[in-house]
């Protein structure tokens, strides 16, 4: 048997949602990925997910486990924390169970990937969904970051792809740049180096050179930066890409503004678009669906009886103050620091992998995997929405377990002035 | 009061312009959702003597569930603190109850609840990127109340300009048909054309109808006649629905009438009109176009338009028309958001507030308003502020008043700016005030004839009963802004002013048939240059049947 033989899965490994993936299927597993990079591979692996469904470490019928987690989530002050690797239909439903508990809401990218948003929060930004890197980026500019680490197959599908509506597969520049031991790609072929205390310096001075303020006497670091401004200016589109999850490097939190600004500014004398690179699981989506719902991306208590913003609080610090956490999503896909601060609370975990995880959990239901055993719409890290199938058979889908949870759980009265 | 399947609204002033009547006191009759001539006595009543009794409200160009809405929404937490929404106390079992936030770009939930607090009952999302429509119709399922649907981006698709560029407007017509079913869609939109693919291939605009993109044979003329003949053809309930190019610009009107010109014979709907009529530039000042552009589409019946008002306060700018809004982001300084979208598109953001004691803003407030007054036709001039660009939907009580009030518009001008308005009508006194009937038509009557739909906006037998009961009010505003009761499909969904259902509403969108074999060139297409593959393109199964085209 094969499922999506004509290449249409979608794989969730990282952010570039990468939807040419053909499956095959053997024995009810995935027995083959092809076009999946190692990252898809492994995200795939033979598709099998455990189908258990525990209330403090003991096997339990679904209903007395949906009933803990509704009561657990109901006696607030509490938090509903989006995980990766589930569809938006299940992230609207676990919004909704945040929003009738007057619970705290957050996701992943609370801990990882925030800076970048509040700096488009703040200015803008100039961006595109990736096929118009693809398509017309004639000079290509990664900073401090090297796709094939953690977004394997950015670079063919999205910024080297030989067809292109508008430039030859000839016609494309690619600039690395790099700061400290962050490199750029090695397909780049021309580079400067930054050291990490110069980059926003340097940032900042390429954008005084797009806007035609020159600083004479620049050192030679800061020298060729400038100049590569300049080169930008001159392009007819520019990509400029960089990581917006956090890594294993420190990051000068001015990167993200630095970076914002001088796509901004590029946009006067030609065009630019800032990629920020975001990982898997659907993240995007869940920012996507807490938008819509909510007004704000990530980071939002709905303890006053409305959404309000704590964006100054990621999830890992918000938990000092919450007793009660239901995760929805994988387990293992919870960031380390908000595993950390979980220690101590009572958690019930509705996702993938629930009973696998590392942290301690009182209730645990598995479901299936978005893309492997549910279907539903998911979101690339340009916020292009794309269709996930059912592969293959798993646990209870995600989103029909939390129906069943919000169904339980009741309307709490709003509360003044919030937790 | 519970929701029957058989209502008499009893004893009210109907205004029912579709049907004739105007202000005339009679009984509707509502069973299982739609009106009908009579019901059984005994049937359930709700008195609305005294009380003015209109179709629900139907929104023909809003922007409220999108993917650049929702990018809007991202890059406005500072409006959604300043506007929290509680959930509202909807009874027990209908619908849910959700909170959310306000400000320019309300939260779907709170979208669908501000808008029935109105008396609306559909609404149109003007402008959805098909790459993306899928997102659309996910904001949808979470608006609660609307009937709705969106409008399909069509003026700068990649394809498309190549099919021009050939000569193959059989092929374009396919692809028409084949890309409106494929985004769930209800009718052709066109920003700009070939505007939003010159900004983003260096070219930057194109200001003029017959102005070429880069070196092809495409023109915004070829790209306009093309979409309309397409939509024209596949009989669409609503034709192609146009954002003309220059949006904003002084001077702008040589190039609206250009475009009305080039179309002329054609169906055709231009929108927010206001933002199109701007006399000036080359050195000259900013001044009011409305007489000139206003006097055309009253002398060709085949076009219609949406008004765009302007009113002051704070608005969000948020188009597909990428280069306008790079202006906009120049000249204001305030933050600014570009998407550049593969193969289809593009759009923009920019916060913006319209202040009275602006000369440009005044003149654009003013514009809008000789629009509206100089109209011959109110059927075919209808009331849209373009939400958010002009002002927020929840503005439509204070226009309202304006249309209905000159003593309000004398207030207001007071106020304003006056430093652009000599030599436009306004400032000559218009004193025409809009009738009940004329609001009916111009808010509800109008919209639903002009998007083809057969059953809104009226109250006749076989009609949706939608329909909106607004209690007398010295204080026009306050009275379209506080409905006393909301019916949608039949259902009381707003009681005493207080919304108490909930209830999902319908989609609309067509679907119109295609020769099969033109989407063996549309695949080579995608698998040449996209990077959704041409399977996952789709956005599969749409709720509620498709409505019905054809004559």
């Amino acid at each position: 048997m094969t499922a999506g033989a004509a290449g249409r899965a979608v794989c969730l490994g990282c952010g570039c949602a990468c939807d040419d993936i053909a499956i095959t299927v053997s024995g009810g597993r995935i027995a083959g990925a092809v076009n999946a990079c190692s990252l898809g591979l492994a995200w795939y692996g033979d598709g099998s997910v455990p189908a258990r469904v525990t209330v403090g470490g003991v096997p339990a019928a679904r209903d007395a486990a949906i009933r803990r987690a509704a009561e657990l989530i109901a006696d607030g002050p509490a938090m509903v924390y989006l995980a990766p690797d589930i569809t938006t239909e299940a992230q609207r439903e676990a919004i909704a169970i945040a929003d009738r508990t007057g619970a705290r809401l957050d996701s992943v990218t609370s801990d990882t990937a925030a800076a970048g948003i509040l700096v488009g929060q703040r200015r803008g930004r100039a961006a595109a969904t990736l096929g118009e890197f693809r398509n017309r980026a004639d000079l290509l500019v990664f900073w401090a970051v090297d796709p094939g680490t953690r977004y394997p197959r950015y670079l063919s599908r999205y910024a080297l792809n030989a067809s292109a509506t508008h430039i030859p597969a000839a016609g494309r520049t690619v600039v690395a740049v790099d700061v400290g031991a962050a490199r750029g790609p090695a397909e780049a072929t021309a580079r400067i180096g930054l050291a990490p205390g110069d980059e926003a310096a340097a940032l900042g001075l390429m954008r005084a050179a797009v806007l035609g303020r020159e600083v004479p006497g620049l050192p030679p670091a800061l020298a060729a930066a400038t100049d590569l401004a300049r080169q930008m200016a001159r392009a007819r589109y520019v990509g400029l890409v960089h990581d917006g999850e956090t890594g294993p490097e420190p990051v000068d939190p001015q990167r993200a503004e630095g970076l914002v600004g001088l796509a901004q500014a590029l946009n006067g004398p030609t065009r630019c678009a800032l990629s920020s690179l975001r990982a898997g699981g659907n993240r995007s989506g869940a920012d996507a669906a807490m938008t819509w719902q909510t007004g704000f991306p990530f980071a939002v208590d709905f303890g006053p009886g409305f959404p309000r913003y704590r964006p100054e609080e990621p999830a890992s610090a918000a938990l000092r103050d919450i007793a009660r956490v239901l995760i929805v999503g994988a387990a293992n896909g919870v960031p380390p620091a908000v595993a950390a601060a979980l220690a101590g609370r009572r958690v019930a975990v509705i996702g993938p992998r629930a009973s696998q995880a590392s942290f301690s959990v009182e209730v645990a239901i598995d479901t299936g995997v978005a893309g492997i055993h549910e279907a539903g719409i998911v979101y690339r890290m340009d916020d292009v929405p794309l269709p996930v199938l059912q592969i293959i058979p798993g646990p209870p889908p995600t989103v029909t377990v939390l129906r069943s949870v919000a169904a339980m759980v009741g309307t709490r009265p709003a509360k003044a002035g919030g937790r | 009061m519970s929701a029957p399947a058989r209502l008499r609204i009893v004893g009210g002033a109907v205004h029912d312009p579709a049907n004739g009547v105007d202000g005339d006191v009679r009984d509707v009759c509502i069973e299982d959702g739609r009106i009908v001539a009579s019901v059984p006595s005994g049937t359930p009543t709700l008195d609305a003597r005294g009380m003015v009794v209109m179709p629900g409200g139907v929104d023909i160009h809003a922007h409220f569930a999108s993917s650049s809405c929702n990018h809007a929404r991202r890059l406005l937490p500072e409006e959604h603190t300043a506007d929290p929404v509680r959930a509202p106390a909807i009874l027990d079992g209908e619908g849910p109850a959700r909170s959310g936030t306000g400000g320019t770009l309300p939260t779907t939930f709170a979208t669908g609840y501000r808008y029935a607090g109105l008396g609306y009952t559909t609404a149109f999302d003007a402008a959805v990127a098909p790459l993306t429509a899928r997102h659309t119709h996910a904001e949808l399922d979470d608006t609660p109340v609307l009937d709705a649907g969106c409008f399909a981006l069509m003026g700068n698709d990649e394809y498309l300009l190549r099919q021009i560029a050939a000569g193959e407007r059989g092929r374009a017509s396919d692809y028409v048909a084949w890309l409106l079913g494929a985004a769930g869609a209800y009718a052709v939109k066109v920003v700009n054309p070939g505007g939003i693919e010159a900004w983003k291939s260096g070219q930057r605009n194109l200001t003029e109808i017959d102005q070429p993109l880069g070196g092809t044979r495409v023109t915004p003329r070829a790209i306009l006649e093309t979409l309309a003949d397409a939509a024209n053809g596949l009989r669409l309930p609503h034709p192609i629905h146009i954002h003309c190019n220059s949006l904003g610009q002084a001077g702008n009107s040589t190039t609206t009438l250009a475009t009305m010109q080039a179309l002329a014979g054609r169906r055709a709907h231009f929108t927010h009109l206001q933002f199109h009529c701007y006399g000036g530039g080359a050195g000259a000042p900013w001044s009011s176009a409305a007489s000139t552009v206003i006097e055309h589409v009253n002398a060709h019946p085949e076009h219609s338009v949406d008004v765009g008002q302007v009113m002051f306060g704070p608005a969000t700018t948020v188009t597909a028309d990428g280069p306008v809004e790079y202006l906009l982001y120049s000249t204001s300084g305030r933050k600014w958001v570009n998407i550049d979208i593969e193969l289809e598109t593009g759009c923009g953001i920019v916060p913006y507030t319209y202040k009275e004691k602006a000369a440009v803003a005044t003149l654009q407030w003013a514009i809008g308003l000789e629009l509206f007054l100089l109209a011959k036709d109110p059927w075919r001039v209808v009331l849209s502020t373009d939400h958010p660009n002009g002002g927020s939907f929840l503005a439509y009580p204070a226009l309202i008043q304006l249309l209905m009030d000159r003593s309000a518009r004398d207030e207001q001008l007071k106020r304003a700016n006056p430093k652009l308005l000599a030599g436009g009508a306004i400032a000559d006194g218009l004193a025409r005030e809009y009738s009940l009937n004329e609001i009916a038509i111009v808010t509800r009557a109008g919209p639903a004839r002009l998007l083809g739909l057969a059953q809104k906006g009226h109250l006749g037998v076989g009609a949706d009963a939608d329909v909106t009961v607004y209690a007398r009010d010295a204080d026009i505003a306050r009275m379209f802004s506080s409905p006393r009761y909301v019916l949608k499909a039949g259902r009381l969904v707003v009681e005493e002013g207080q919304l108490r259902r909930a209830p999902r509403g319908r989609r609309l969108h067509v679907r119109p048939g295609f020769d099969d074999a033109a989407l063996r060139d549309v695949r080579r297409h995608f698998d040449a240059y996209s990077t959704v593959a041409f399977d996952n393109y789709a956005v599969g199964d749409v709720p509620d049947d498709p409505v019905r085209i054809g004559p």
